[in-house]
């Protein structure tokens, strides 16, 4: 037990006391541990043990609910303060919460609190009537149960302004009514379920649930439950249940004030598959469905796209030859991560601090963004020690718990999840890098270099088809003459002679932006009209407009014509081309209200130089 | 075990629990002790029944006046098992 040493920074009186207890804080699981942990540093306070950073400003922290709040209310305080966010904590009298909550004259206002931590009475959430009542009686009582409880919540923001966490409700351990509990909604089992889901899925965004449900359930269920603390002092749960909700609202409150982390760096021999693969060779390394310990490494490479795709930007960090450390990567069959799922990847014999350093500014995000997982505790303890803004996760002797070790490890917990959320991350994230890229290169011509930018110019293709009608139809704001066009419509410009059709795909560093520009234009003479012009305003100003100018060009100059007239329909939406032809370097040949035309005489063109790798032309074998 | 064997396990969770070193004995009881609080008392509780292997009925810690009782009680539940 390292508390005597702990004990001994007390006696000393040294800052790193506070290091030592939270880093013991994390670790500990049983009630008395804490509560000693507790009492230390309490201690430590009151002898003004000097605390290593300024102290962030307390938050004050209400307290209200349907048990004894005592001692519960120190575990609060011991979370709170070693996970970074320190409460002054004022506690309501035991089961006073509703009318504390209905008087606006309560001390619970008085105090004017920041969060308010609601705990309500288990026993008030019971079906009152009847076991074999039809399904719509407890469906109406669960509902009353969980809008009464909403509107506690509510009169509490109103009042306060502040932020509301709630307990919901445990699930009884004992057999009972045994197989009947889940036939009916009127058991204590179904009916707390029941008002749980509804409570969850209808909760405003200032409310926050506090899951007992899924606490006592992780803990297990007898475990969490404890009849004699409730006859003796009126507690929730067992001590190990206290601990466990104490340091889940401590989470909750924590994550109020600070953001999830960003980006997770990862080392690969023996993190992300099995053996070294400088040694081992390609087909050396264990990954894959065929044996159990490949499985297990498939399994985490699984949950880390997972991860990806609820927005957190994914690295590498690994000491080896760069060649080589990506094969796996490029040819392995059963990797799950692909090198286009990598925003940064650093393989060389730099110290790994360093590499996870240099990532920072080319993310344009704090270093204590950054989650580093390796399974070599010697790599940990340098960026420990050499990136101490860095969390590092040490992965256990066992990979068949890796994922569980990093669905545990509570760093990339989203804040609320609404599906437009989960879309914004995702946009987010390839945007603000090349955003952040922006800020960081010195001129526009090296940040547009530095995005690697590949294109793919194609005729119309049938197989493209329904996107190309698709992009026609609902493209509003970079479109010249917002022309739509039928699936029919556009397959018959594909097939006529006269018409030269193609569409563009652009990829860069961040990911695959797909079709995202599309030219129609007839031929009428020796001149080319082009009929239609849009592309999606994600890649404006990337040198795609330009791109597609040069291939309008050269296309036109195949079938000899002398120039490219272009016109300009004004619509409610594309004001921003208004003089798109104009800058392009077409001249303006007619103007009225309803239209604007342009001519580029093709004898004196230069294709205009662009940062884009042109993969493919159009009307040529690919 | 008797009484000073269970005291002198007991003494042991009281030096994790407390800053100060407490010496039992079978008449100290948490008045004598500034660092035995009610809460310091939840835990030492739990520490016990932990160490020995016991659990107490309701209500019947609160009636052990000092130390001595207190170990008698540990002994009363062990040796039930």
């Amino acid at each position: 037990m390292e508390i005597s040493n702990l004990k001994s920074h007390l006696l000393r009186g040294d800052a790193e006391f506070w290091m030592v207890l939270k880093q013991l804080t994390d670790e500990a699981h049983d009630f008395e541990e804490v509560f000693t942990l507790s009492s230390l540093r309490k201690k430590a306070h009151a002898r003004n043990v000097s605390l290593p950073a300024a102290a962030p400003k307390k938050i004050r922290l209400a307290v209200v609910g349907g048990y004894s709040l005592y001692p519960l209310h120190d575990l609060l305080e011991h979370f709170c303060e070693t996970q970074g966010t320190p409460v002054e904590l004022w506690q309501g009298d035991y089961d006073n919460y509703i009318s504390e909550i209905m008087d606006d004259d309560s001390e619970l206002y008085a105090f004017a609190p920041h969060v308010v931590f609601l705990l309500p009475a288990e026993r008030r959430c019971a079906y009152t009537g009847h076991l074999t009542d039809t399904r719509e009686l407890p469906q109406a009582e669960a509902q009353r149960t969980v809008e009464s409880l909403l509107d506690l919540a509510r009169q509490v923001n109103a009042k306060t302004r502040a932020e509301v966490i709630t307990t919901n409700f445990m699930l009884p351990a004992r057999h009972d009514l045994g197989a009947f509990r889940s036939r009916t909604l009127g058991s204590d089992w179904s009916f707390r379920k029941w008002v749980n889901l509804e409570l969850g899925v209808n909760a405003p965004s200032y409310l926050h649930i506090c899951d007992l449900e899924f606490l006592a359930n992780r803990l297990g269920g007898l475990a969490a439950s404890d009849a004699r603390g409730w006859f003796e002092t009126k507690q929730l749960g067992s001590p190990s249940l206290l601990v466990d909700l104490a340091r889940e609202a401590a989470q909750l409150i924590a994550s109020l004030k600070r953001a999830p982390k960003k980006v997770l760096v990862l080392d690969l021999d023996n993190t992300l598959w099995g053996g070294v693969v400088a040694d081992d060779g390609l087909e050396g390394i264990e990954l894959g469905d065929t044996s159990p310990r490949g499985e297990a490494f498939k399994t985490f490479q699984k949950y880390i796209v997972s991860l990806k795709q609820r927005g957190v930007l994914l690295a590498v960090c690994s000491k080896n030859d760069l060649a080589k450390a990506q094969e796996p990567f490029q040819k392995h069959p059963e990797m799950v991560l692909r090198l286009d799922d990598i925003v940064s990847f650093k393989a060389n014999w730099e110290p790994k601090s360093e590499n996870i350093r240099s990532m920072a500014p080319e993310l344009n995000l704090g270093l204590d963004s950054f989650v580093f997982v390796d399974d070599n505790p010697a790599e940990i303890d340098i960026v420990r020690q050499f990136a101490p803004e860095v969390t590092t996760i040490l992965l256990g002797p066992d990979p068949s718990d890796y994922s569980a070790q990093l669905a545990d490890c509570r760093l990339f917990e989203p804040r609320r999840i609404t599906s437009e959320d989960a879309e914004r991350t995702s946009q987010y994230r390839s945007d603000a890098q090349r955003k952040a890229l922006e800020a960081t290169v010195t001129d526009m011509a090296s940040y547009l270099e530095s995005l690697q930018m590949e294109s793919v110019i194609s005729e119309f293709v049938p197989v493209d088809v329904p996107r190309l009608s698709q992009l026609i139809n609902k493209s509003n704001q970079f479109n010249l003459t917002t022309r739509r066009r039928s699936e029919a419509e556009v397959s018959a410009v594909m097939h006529d002679p006269n018409f030269i059709v193609f569409s563009v795909r652009l990829k860069d560093r961040f990911g695959d932006h797909g079709l995202i520009s599309i030219v129609i234009a007839e031929i009428v003479g020796g001149t080319l009209n082009i009929d239609t012009w849009l592309m999606s305003c994600r890649v404006l100003k990337r040198g795609v407009e330009e791109e597609v100018l040069n291939e309008l060009a050269r296309l036109a100059k195949l079938k000899n014509c002398r120039s490219l007239r272009g016109i300009y329909l004004p619509t409610a939406k594309n004001e921003m081309v208004r003089d798109f032809y104009g800058r392009m370097g077409f001249t303006l040949t007619g103007e009225s209200e309803t239209k604007r035309e342009f001519e580029l005489r093709l004898d004196t063109f230069q294709p205009v130089p662009t940062k884009i790798k042109n993969l493919r032309r159009a009307y040529e074998p690919s | 075990m008797n009484q000073a064997e269970v005291i002198a396990k007991m003494q042991a969770i009281f030096d994790t629990v407390f800053l100060e070193p407490v010496v039992l004995t079978p008449a100290i009881s948490a008045k004598d002790v500034p660092e035995w609080d009610s809460l310091t008392h939840i835990s030492l509780m739990v520490s016990v029944e932990k160490a020995f292997g016991v659990r107490f009925r309701v209500g019947e810690v609160e009636n052990a006046k000092n130390v001595g009782e207190f170990a008698d009680l540990i002994l009363k539940r062990q040796q039930e098992r």
